[in-house]
């Protein structure tokens, strides 16, 4: 009885993660089909290869539409999901475990940096979610306010031209092209450098962390990368830790 | 057997007898203008295309007809002066659209004796009405749009100039230049405004369901946007927007101006330096962040290895 210790904790429910699947594959759908749109392929002359890959242009924009709102439905789901585990409580807010940002995560952004070019020789301690997954986190939510809001118009626009206000039909649809078209390169931008090195290229996690699909994380990293939450663990359900010593 | 050897070698020459004149003469006069290199200056100073390609011509729609079918009579002829009887319209035509015709102002009014009723709607819009009332030389009259005559494809095929592959290149022609615009009044950039538009660009992308410029301007009987009577114009627009837009309606026709963003368009300019401003302010940001943390990441890896493994 030496090592009763788990060697994982589950850190998301099946829930969560067939949210994240279904926000990865749409993302990934509504990205490749968009992107033809936003640098159309003219040395190819109306057939550039990567438009034929996805059937054409019009196929592209059947596929782009409906990726597009079942992403959206996939954010409903999640916000009401959320908002009933909080208010059956069966989630609860603590300042630890919580992904709403809070003060305490400019000042561990402010120490991580200074750790990382070597100003500070401690690392600081996370709760369950450090501030850039906190950040991962409602980059979704803008995300959905602005490209989402503003794809809706553009699939709509003549219902959406109903309720807008003359003196905006000159300009506004431009902007409205412009918030969906750059916002949407700043979200592929983000995640192809940010979440790819967080969760691919990062040395604990290549080539890539497992936990999207099992929901687990090994308890090394748990402690190590949560240091809050485990030590809130150990104190809420220190049955579950027998030997939280050496293994 | 004999009879039909017989008929067998006759045969080729029979054809030749029996063709119709236009090949003949279409013959005679490619003999030499087939094998014509470079180009000649007439007496008024112009240089003009002598040479013309036999097998383009004859894969062209006018292929089977004769050169004089066009080409009834010119003043500054070197050799014999085809004396086809020209009909009075045309020479009325030719003598109204000279400006532009400088070279054989008959044969550009030729076009008119076959295709009249497209003629007709040329000379009522605002690219005719340009040549023929206001003398413009620069004005689009057919040639401008469909290439030589020599050389026309049916609009079905892709080497046709109007194939909707290659029109919105026929308008950018004229409308990309900045000189016409600004002799003309137009909006400058309006090529560019379309290709960046969802029009445009899935136009790019092979979209065969998108319009092209002719496709809500009109083509031969193009007017100006403020003329009533152009499909564009303020009081058509819904229902010419409506054909692919049902239920398009004054707020939403206003979208397409075709005018670049800047001065005249602030809010669309100024709304995406901002966003500029912030995408790139994040993505650097994150790179920023994501090299830091690798350094260090590896730093601790290599460096402070003893350190880590302690902790644990």
């Amino acid at each position: 009885m030496t090592n009763t210790r788990p060697s994982e904790i589950q850190r998301f429910n099946l829930t969560f993660r067939i949210q994240h699947v279904i926000l990865l594959v749409t993302f990934l759908l509504l990205a490749f089909t968009g992107w033809a749109l936003k640098y159309p392929e003219p040395a190819l002359q109306h057939t550039g290869w990567w438009i034929r890959l996805w059937g054409g242009a019009k196929a592209a924009g059947i596929i782009h539409r409906v990726a597009g709102v079942i992403m959206i439905a996939d954010f409903v789901w999640h916000v009401i999901y959320v908002v009933s585990q909080l208010l059956t409580g069966k989630m609860k807010f603590d300042p630890v475990t919580t992904i709403v940002p809070v003060p305490s995560d400019i000042k561990n952004a402010v120490q991580n940096i200074l750790y990382f070019v070597g100003l500070s020789d401690t690392k600081p301690e996370f709760g369950r979610y450090n501030y850039i997954q906190k950040f991962d986190y409602w980059a979704v939510f803008w995300g959905m306010a602005i490209i989402g809001l503003s794809g809706l118009v553009l699939a709509f626009p003549t219902t959406v031209a109903i309720f807008l206000p003359q003196w905006s039909a000159n300009w506004i649809w431009e902007v409205f092209f412009v918030l969906h078209s750059d916002e949407a390169l700043l979200a592929i931008t983000y995640i192809l450098i940010m979440h790819f090195y967080s969760e691919h290229l990062k040395w604990e996690n290549f080539p890539m962390s497992m936990t999207w699909i099992t929901g687990k994380l090994s308890m090394h990293a748990f402690k190590n990368e949560h240091p809050l939450e485990y030590e809130l663990e150990m104190k809420e359900n220190p049955g579950a830790f027998k030997n939280p010593g050496k293994s | 057997m004999k009879k039909f050897l017989l008929f067998l070698a006759l045969l080729p020459v029979s054809l030749i007898l029996l063709s119709p004149p236009a090949f003949a003469e279409t013959f005679t006069c490619l003999a030499c203008h087939g094998s014509m290199k470079g180009k000649i200056r007439t007496e008024k100073g112009s240089f003009i295309e002598v040479y013309v390609d036999e097998g383009r011509f004859s894969r062209s729609v006018h292929g089977g007809m004769g050169c004089t079918a066009c080409h009834k009579t010119f003043k500054d002829n070197p050799h014999e002066a085809p004396n086809a009887e020209v009909a009075r319209n045309i020479t009325e035509l030719a003598s109204l659209i000279s400006s532009k015709a400088q070279i054989d102002a008959v044969a550009y009014a030729a076009c008119s004796e076959c295709h009249s009723d497209t003629y007709k709607q040329v000379s009522e819009s605002v690219h005719g009405r340009n040549v023929i009332e206001k003398k413009q030389h620069d004005g689009a009259l057919c040639l401008d749009c469909h290439g030589s005559a020599h050389y026309i494809m049916p609009g079905q095929s892709r080497e046709s100039m109007v194939n909707r592959a290659n029109v919105v290149g026929a308008c950018g022609e004229c409308h990309e230049k900045e000189e016409i615009a600004k002799k003309y009044n137009l909006g400058t950039h309006i090529i560019e405004k379309y290709n960046e538009s969802f029009h445009g660009k899935k136009y790019k992308l092979g979209h065969s369901g998108v319009p092209t410029c002719v496709d809500c301007h009109g083509a031969h009987g193009i007017k100006k946007w403020d003329d009533p009577a152009s499909p564009v114009s303020w009081e058509n627009r819904t229902a010419t927007c409506g054909k692919c837009h049902p239920g398009a309606n004054k707020k939403f026709v206003a979208s397409i101006t075709h005018k670049p963003t800047g001065k005249d368009n602030p809010i669309p300019f100024y709304a995406e330096k901002g966003l500029i401003v912030l995408t790139v302010g994040t993505i650097a940001f994150v790179i920023f962040h994501v090299f830091l943390e690798a350094f260090a990441d590896i730093r601790d890896r290599v460096f402070r290895k003893n350190k880590e493994e302690h902790h644990d």
